[in-house]
């Protein structure tokens, strides 16, 4: 971090607020709050936050409307604040813009990892990115098309590949069913999750050391799949 | 004589009949003695005259028959009294016996005559009244708000126009028929208007408790049988001739319109209401869960962070840390559970089934339970490679498996195990610990809310973990058991129907067009 990244914390709740900043300021992150919606979005705009934090139970308004209004003129990383058993609601925000999700109650470890995720994320944006990625014993050449695990080939079919790239493009993020659908087969096929499911599953057994407890390509239950390098 | 006539004269024209008759006599007599000392001045065509027209009258206030026999009692007396040879039937002029053919056929012509135009004019009056009676009675009816009031107004219409009283039967939620507000009255077996009610025509019988001889009637409206009108009287035997029928049809048909008319009233009260209470349980669920949610959030994070602080404290009062934390999740998940078996209680809750393969929440939801796992304690995952695609909630078996997972943490010992295995039309899964068990007799009741585990566990109560997995499973249509192992430990077993996978196979072949990109 060569000078300090800035977070931008939405939440209405002063408690949680006074959390989130004491944890993320003992990490070297600058901490702008919000409690409202709009404010939030001023904050945005003025102070160009590394990455956003974002309630979605506001008072002022819905946090997804504010997702997608942020996301006319932003690309801005954003984690939601979100209870459990509202899965609907983190898909909901996830597809309309949003990158990844914190369930409350969460830990400081979670916090500070899915933040310093979200922010390697916004600053290798503007970098460009290496034509081979490298994760556990898997390396993947982009130029190529060749995948090599402990040294050898691996063989991918031509939709396999895709969803390879499209989930390492998508590292650190939450994708939805819906989006890796959409980004694969196409938007007709949006529902059509069991075909995804199992080509996860495929990718599993050809590329994680362990297929039964993967440790790249991680499930969101009920919302989608995450990459981890 | 006669008034206006009423429904009840009108049901009743042959009661008098000698008297009236008699009457019909004594008018031609009373007319042969004003006439007899005039009979020589008088002629006789005139006095004919005079005979036809007390026939004429006769037949307009007393009908038909009783005109006949004025008609023959005319000829008779005009016979005896005024041709000669007088006092004696017999005749002398063999024309007479013109004259009184003649006599005869113009008394009863004229008598029938008028004896029907009478009828007609009494009957068009009748039938006047009966609708505007009906009108009336409909015009009262579309005002009444309760059922209670559509049976005392049906009854005051009955008791007035067939001096019968009439009691109305409605069908209870329980099932059944109830008698509505009969107060006071001698009440009426409901057998027989039960089986009008099943049949749904009408039947006339003699009620058991009262003795009064009874209609029974269906309201029957668009094809539905809404009620039974029972209407009934103490004379003997109850008056239901061809001009009544539809008049007590059209009010059973009218109390049943305003019968089905209050019942739908009562259908969408009902609804608004239980659509009101359902939002207010919502919004009542969701300010709970926002309430303790948000103060478990800073706990969680805040010992979180004492325990994680740099530089680090020292070592008791970070275990101390970690300890509030880890009880604050439990909390966390206690209050979960409570939400969650709160909304699977109002029966409300939509299922997100979607097809995918057991492993995937099995995987996310030993990796929720088992950071908290004592050490040496693991939890083992056998689950066959060939295990097929099931439809079911994510988030919901999610659940399941954890609350089966921590529960073997709590209460059992050693390794725990998550196995799963295709049995027929069924996806079994068995999580198994190496603990006490299940004590015997309580397979049952650990999976009601709040239930100890074995005695002489002082491990906390299951509280609603397991019986949310219940919950959850049979709502996806799948059982739910627990059994001690015959090794010793605890043993969970719940299982998933297995259907058809929207997948014929996995091959690339079988799959939609894929949209080319590059």
């Amino acid at each position: 971090m060569n000078d300090r990244d800035t977070v931008l914390v939405v939440e209405d709740e002063p408690q949680i607020r006074r959390f989130v900043r004491s944890t993320l300021e003992e990490s070297e992150f600058r901490v702008i709050e919000a409690a409202t919606a709009n404010e939030g979005l001023h904050a945005a705009a003025q102070q160009r936050p590394t990455l956003l934090l974002l309630d979605l139970g506001l008072p002022d308004r819905d946090g997804v409307e504010l997702i997608r209004e942020l996301r006319q003129w932003s690309n801005v990383p954003i984690i939601i604040l979100s209870a459990r058993s509202s899965e609907a609601e983190k898909i909901v925000a996830l597809d309309a813009g949003a990158d990844d999700y914190l369930t409350k109650p969460f830990g400081v470890g979670e916090l500070l990892a899915r933040v310093r995720a979200a922010a390697r994320r916004a600053g290798r944006a503007a970098g460009d990115s290496s034509a081979i990625v490298k994760f556990g014993d898997v390396s993947v050449n982009h130029l190529s098309h060749a995948i090599e695990r402990k040294g050898s080939i691996v063989h991918l079919t031509p939709l396999e590949y895709r969803l390879l790239v499209l989930l390492i493009r998508s590292e650190g993020k939450v994708l939805t069913h819906r989006q890796m659908l959409r980004e694969i087969w196409g938007p007709e096929h949006v529902e059509s999750s069991p075909y995804l499911r199992v080509y996860v599953g495929n990718l599993r057994r050809k590329l994680e050391a362990d297929p039964a407890r993967p440790r790249h390509i991680l499930t969101e239950t009920g919302i989608g799949y995450r990459f981890v390098r | 004589m006669m008034g206006v006539p009423t429904l009840k004269t009108l049901s009743r024209p042959q009661t008098h009949v000698v008297r009236w008759h008699v009457v019909a006599v004594l008018a031609c007599l009373l007319l042969t003695a004003g006439a007899y000392p005039l009979a020589g001045r008088l002629d006789h065509a005139n006095i004919i005259m005079a005979y036809l027209l007390v026939v004429t009258v006769i037949a307009l206030l007393l009908g038909r028959n009783p005109a006949v026999t004025a008609a023959v009692a005319s000829v008779l007396l005009f016979d005896f009294f005024f041709v000669e040879p007088r006092f004696s039937f017999a005749v002398e002029d063999a024309q007479y016996l013109i004259t009184f053919g003649v006599m005869l056929a113009v008394a009863l012509v004229i008598g029938a005559l008028t004896a029907r135009l009478r009828r007609d004019a009494d009957g068009a009056n009748a039938r006047e009244m009966q609708s505007r009676d009906l009108y009336g009675l409909a015009r009262d009816l579309a005002g009444a708000l309760t059922v209670e009031s559509v049976a005392e107004l049906v009854a005051d219409f009955t008791r007035q126009h067939f001096a019968a009283r009439a009691v109305l039967f409605l069908p209870e939620q329980a099932g059944g028929l109830k008698p509505v507000a009969a107060s006071g009255a001698p009440p009426i077996d409901d057998a027989v208007p039960g089986w009008v009610y099943g049949k749904g025509g009408a039947l006339p019988f003699v009620d058991r408790h009262s003795g009064e001889s009874a209609l029974a009637l269906p309201l029957v409206v668009a094809g539905r049988t809404r009620g039974v009108l029972v209407v009934a009287t103490p004379e003997r035997d109850f008056p239901v001739n061809s001009m009544q029928r539809p008049l007590l049809d059209a009010v059973a048909t009218l109390a049943g319109i305003v019968v089905e008319r209050l019942h739908y009233v009562d259908v969408a009260r009902e609804a608004t209401v239980q659509a009101e209470s359902e939002r207010l349980r919502n919004s009542l669920l969701s300010a709970v869960s926002h309430d303790l949610r948000t103060p478990l959030t800073v706990l969680v994070g805040r010992a979180d962070a004492l325990a994680n602080a740099r530089p680090a404290l020292p070592a008791a009062q970070v275990e101390t840390a970690a300890v509030i934390r880890d009880e604050a999740l439990r909390l966390s998940r206690m209050v979960n559970n409570l939400l969650e078996m709160a909304r699977l209680q109002s029966g409300r809750v939509v299922l997100r089934k979607e097809w995918q393969p057991l492993e995937d929440v099995v995987l996310t939801s030993i990796r929720e339970v088992e950071s908290g796992l004592e050490s040496g304690r693991g939890v083992t995952i056998e689950l066959p490679a060939d295990l097929p695609l099931v439809e079911f909630d994510a988030v919901l078996i999610e659940r399941v498996l954890t609350n089966l997972v921590d529960n073997a943490a709590r209460h059992g010992r050693g390794a725990i195990r998550v196995a799963a295995r295709v049995l027929g039309s069924t996806i079994e899964v068995d999580v198994t610990d190496e603990g006490p068990g299940i004590a015997p007799g309580t397979e049952e009741s650990v999976f009601r809310m709040f239930e100890q585990g074995s005695e002489g566990s002082h491990r906390g109560g299951r509280g609603v973990g397991l019986a949310i997995c219940k919950a959850i499973v049979e709502a996806h249509g799948g059982r739910m058991a627990a059994r001690s192992n015959a090794s010793g430990g605890a043993c969970f077993t719940f299982s998933l129907p297995l259907g058809r996978p929207p997948l014929p196979d996995s091959s690339e072949g079988g799959l939609p067009a894929v949209a080319r990109k590059s």
